[in-house]
């Protein structure tokens, strides 16, 4: 098992907004992590990069137990995101986004980045020349130079899953990969996702839309901070409890 | 101070606590009315933070000015006291309104340009006070003459009557801001600037008023401060201070907590120098307040800023 | 169609002019005074670049002069009391500053800007404060009796002394800026939940930024102690820190030439060209202050790049232009 939930428990006040949450998620996986809105799956993205800490419960990756630790900790030992409302770094470039994200493979001394020594030169070769990879993979070459906040919403959404593969991750977050986007841009990104898995990322993915689960091995979803339903996304989707749960006894799309 | 307690006790016992009465009578005295004093200033700056994000680094020396302009009416044009007093302070409710309509308003939500003009408007009024009145430290004579006495103790009326008339200001205020309309919209605009625009409140002119009140109570605390102890030049910076540490440990959006906070520093500020001589007291009641924010930074009655 | 840009070389260039300049300046003007002014303006100039190098995280240092003080008077102490020379004093008073400058940011840092502006604030009150309680710092009066960096009355060398530091100042906090280094600095201030989740540690980066700044502005304070014949409280406080801030922000703050700019226009076209106006010159920088903050939001960096991109670029065109046309028609 690459990562382990165990009995994972948020409280806020009065509100428990993840409730003794199991999961878990193989090496080569995608897993989908579905739910209504309020279901807390950001919820538990936050505590699994270390945003939030759990009241209760442990999450283990590779072996090891990062409930304690820090985001940027955890974004180290190769754990990367993307977030819902998508922050950008709005006034660099979208080149300098991706280049501005590589900061762990390779990580460069302080001092070799201040005295510009032929190490870091090296290095920021190195960076800028993967930052174009990552950005023909998403598609957004050709708009490399632009700013950041004049993207069209689809763009910022690639733009943010960019930022994320410039971690190097072994296991990669993606939080509402699909959100506002028209049906050209999900076909685009459900095929760059495929792209990953095939080089080897392990992914969760936390969706909304229903479309993702074509792309998934295994599917768990989530309804008021706890598990409800585990399995194959054709087991999932025909689970009444599920259904009920999404559209309150609704006629499903 | 200190010293001079432990030095007497060869005297009777008696004699000491009559002796240590007084000592506490004249600090509560002290801490009643600078705690008077400083709420009062401080109000006017809170209006304006807590309901316009504006963020007013001239409010100390507006404090200042008005104190010398009372001196000036007061003393060296020989004003009644009384009339020089409600000039000042009308003169300074009309400099917060054209403050707020030309400095205040084409800059909401834009802190740096807001500290820009504030700083302008410390230089020209401590400018323009150094020429037209002078740069010393000056008195403005008692409003109230005389002493009350009772038994063995006595107080200076002034005294009383600066704390009674902060505190007849201060009541006023509380009714304005929670009774009148006026005062309602100005807490709807504090909560919400939004909200409160689209249900039709006229920021503009509520912001008009709070400042010019705002200003008016600078004016009437900086008078205050010049009959019962003293205008020097540099007032103005020193209670700038006293003001943002008022401001913080109240929290920010509270005026309740203004007054509560008020009273303790001013306690504090009183207590202070009888223990630690000099300028150490204040450093260690500014490194109290750091401490104090370390632990809760959100002040005590405010609600946390984003 | 693209529009002819000014070659690349013409900010260097232009730099290398300015440097040229002030150089060969004292050969051509020999007055003391204006030479003492121009001292104190490339004292305030890395003041003002070490401040604004703080805000790129996005912290507000309010309380910079205080660290300028915390220089002066840690080089001023130890010149005077144990008779140190300037060359030792001048380092210890940076990295005390530096020092103070960790062990203040470390705990404030975590907090929320506005916060930490007012903590910082409140730290250099304090500062200020202790300084004028202690008999050993000279209380409100301040110090005396320091070691002068250089003997005679003549300022020409200290005027190369602070030009060449200034220099030296102004390129260390540039590569900083422009480096990886100050890069994660902007990232971190644009969204610190993005920067910490491609693993900048932000704490640290928060220090580290204030100890920089502290250390470059203790050094000058350090270095402005062996100059000046009594080091003072008042030189130090809150006002001389919004001051600082004010130097920054009229010259733009999104520029690293801002504070170069703003220092001069701000203190020393003031203090030199209207000092026979006496009680009165306050009012120079009042009115420049109300100029800038109503007329040109970006500052005046703002206004040259924005000159440049439309005026000066269209300048060099035509000239290119008709080059161009010349070589064509011969």
């Amino acid at each position: 098992m690459l990562l382990e939930i165990k009995d994972l428990t948020k409280q806020f006040g009065g509100l428990i907004a993840v409730n003794q949450f199991d999961m878990y998620v193989n090496q080569g996986e995608i897993v989908g992590l579905i739910g209504p809105n309020g279901a807390g799956k950001s919820t538990v993205y936050n505590l699994i990069t270390g945003v939030y800490h759990p009241n209760r419960g442990n999450v283990i990756f590779n072996d090891q137990d990062i409930t304690k630790m820090k985001p940027h900790q955890i974004a180290g030992l190769g754990i990367g995101r993307t977030f819902q409302l998508n922050p950008l770094f709005s006034d660099f470039t979208v080149l300098e986004n991706v280049t501005a994200s590589f900061n762990l493979r390779p990580h460069t001394s302080f001092f070799d980045i201040y005295f510009n020594t032929p190490t870091y030169r090296r290095n920021e070769a190195i960076i800028r020349e993967r930052s174009l990879e990552i950005l023909q993979l998403v598609g957004l070459e050709q708009v490399k130079d632009d700013l950041a906040k004049n993207l069209p919403h689809g763009y910022q959404k690639m733009l943010g899953l960019a930022r994320a593969l410039a971690t190097q991750p072994n296991l990669l977050l993606l939080d509402e990969p699909l959100g506002g986007m028209n049906p050209s841009e999900i076909e685009f990104s459900l095929n760059s996702i495929g792209k990953m898995r095939e080089q080897g990322i392990t992914i969760m993915i936390v969706e909304h839309n229903m479309q993702i689960l074509d792309l998934c091995d295994r599917v768990v979803v989530i309804n008021f901070g706890q598990k409800i339903c585990e399995g194959l996304p054709e087991e999932v989707r025909e689970n009444k409890e599920v259904i009920s749960a999404y559209f309150g006894g609704e006629h499903a799309t | 101070m200190a010293g001079y307690i432990l030095c007497h006790s060869s005297r009777s016992f008696e004699y000491d606590l009559v002796f240590l009465m007084e000592i506490f009578i004249q600090t509560l005295t002290n801490a009643l009315v600078l705690a008077a004093v400083y709420i009062l200033v401080s109000l006017g700056f809170a209006f304006l933070f807590n309901m316009l994000g504006i963020f007013n680094v001239a409010h100390g020396s507006i404090y200042m000015a008005a104190g010398y302009l009372g001196y000036l009416f007061i003393q060296a044009l020989g004003i009644n006291q009384w009339i020089g007093l409600i000039i000042v302070v009308v003169l300074f409710a009309g400099l917060g309104l054209f403050l707020e309509k030309f400095c205040f308003r084409p800059f909401i939500g834009d802190f740096n340009r807001q500290i820009m003009i504030g700083v302008a408007i410390i230089a020209i009024l401590e400018t323009s006070v150094n020429i037209l009145i002078g740069s010393q430290m000056y008195i403005i004579p008692t409003f109230v003459e005389g002493i009350l006495k009772a038994g063995a103790y006595s107080i200076a009326w002034d005294r009383i009557a600066a704390f009674g008339l902060g505190g007849v200001l201060l009541i006023l205020v509380i009714l304005f801001v929670n009774r009148s309309r006026w005062g309602q919209q100005m807490q709807a605009i504090t909560q919400n600037m939004e909200g409160a625009a689209l249900q039709g409140i006229n920021i503009h002119q509520i912001s008009a008023i709070v400042s010019a009140l705002g200003c008016a109570l600078a004016a009437i605390a900086g008078i205050l401060m010049g009959s019962l102890y003293t205008l020097d030049p540099f007032m103005g910076d020193g209670t700038l201070i006293k003001i943002l540490i008022l401001i913080i440990l109240a929290g920010v959006g509270s005026f309740k907590g203004v007054i509560y906070m008020g009273l303790l520093l001013g306690a504090l500020y009183a207590t202070l120098p009888l223990l630690i001589q000099g300028a150490a007291s204040d450093a260690v009641a500014v490194a109290i307040i750091l401490v104090i924010l370390l632990i809760r930074p959100q002040g005590f009655f405010g609600h946390e800023v984003s | 169609m693209k529009r002819d840009r000014m070659s690349k070389w013409a900010k260097p260039m232009a730099l290398v002019g300015l440097i040229i300049i002030l150089a060969i300046l004292p050969l051509l003007f020999s007055s003391p005074y204006l030479l003492h002014i121009l001292i104190l303006t490339f004292v305030y100039i890395v003041g003002a670049i070490s401040f604004r190098t703080i805000t790129i995280s996005g912290q507000f240092p309010l309380a910079h002069a205080a660290f300028m003080g915390i220089g002066a008077y840690t080089a001023a102490t130890l010149s005077r009391y144990l008779n140190w020379p300037p060359w030792i004093t001048i380092p210890a008073g940076a990295l005390t500053a530096g020092i103070i400058g960790i062990v203040f940011g470390y705990p404030f840092a975590r907090l929320r800007t506005l916060y930490y502006a007012m903590g910082s604030l409140f730290f250099g009150v304090a500062i200020t404060y202790f300084v004028q309680s202690l008999k050993i710092t000279g209380g409100y009066v301040g110090l005396t009796k320091v070691q002068p960096l250089f003997a005679g009355a003549s300022r020409v060398p200290y005027y190369y002394f602070f030009l060449v530091l200034a220099l030296v100042c102004a390129l260390a906090l540039y590569r900083f800026e422009f480096s990886r280094i100050g890069n994660n600095l902007k990232s971190i201030a644009q969204s610190h939940l993005l920067a910490s989740s491609v693993g900048i540690n932000e704490a640290r980066y928060r220090v580290l930024v204030v100890a920089i700044g502290c250390f470059f502005v203790g050094l000058v304070g350090a270095a402005f102690a062996h100059y000046t014949p009594i080091v003072t409280p008042s030189t130090f406080n809150l006002s001389a820190t919004l001051w600082l801030a004010m130097y920054v922000m009229i010259g733009g703050m999104n520029s690293f030439a801002g504070p170069i700019i703003g220092t001069p226009i701000l203190y020393f076209i003031p203090q030199y060209y209207f000092s026979n106006l006496r009680a009165y010159s306050p009012f120079i920088p009042a009115v420049i202050l109300i100029i800038i903050a109503y007329l040109m939001p970006k500052g005046l960096a703002g206004l040259i790049f924005m000159l440049k991109s439309s005026y000066l670029d269209k300048l060099w065109g035509r000239i290119k232009g008709k080059r161009v046309a010349d070589a064509a028609g011969n």
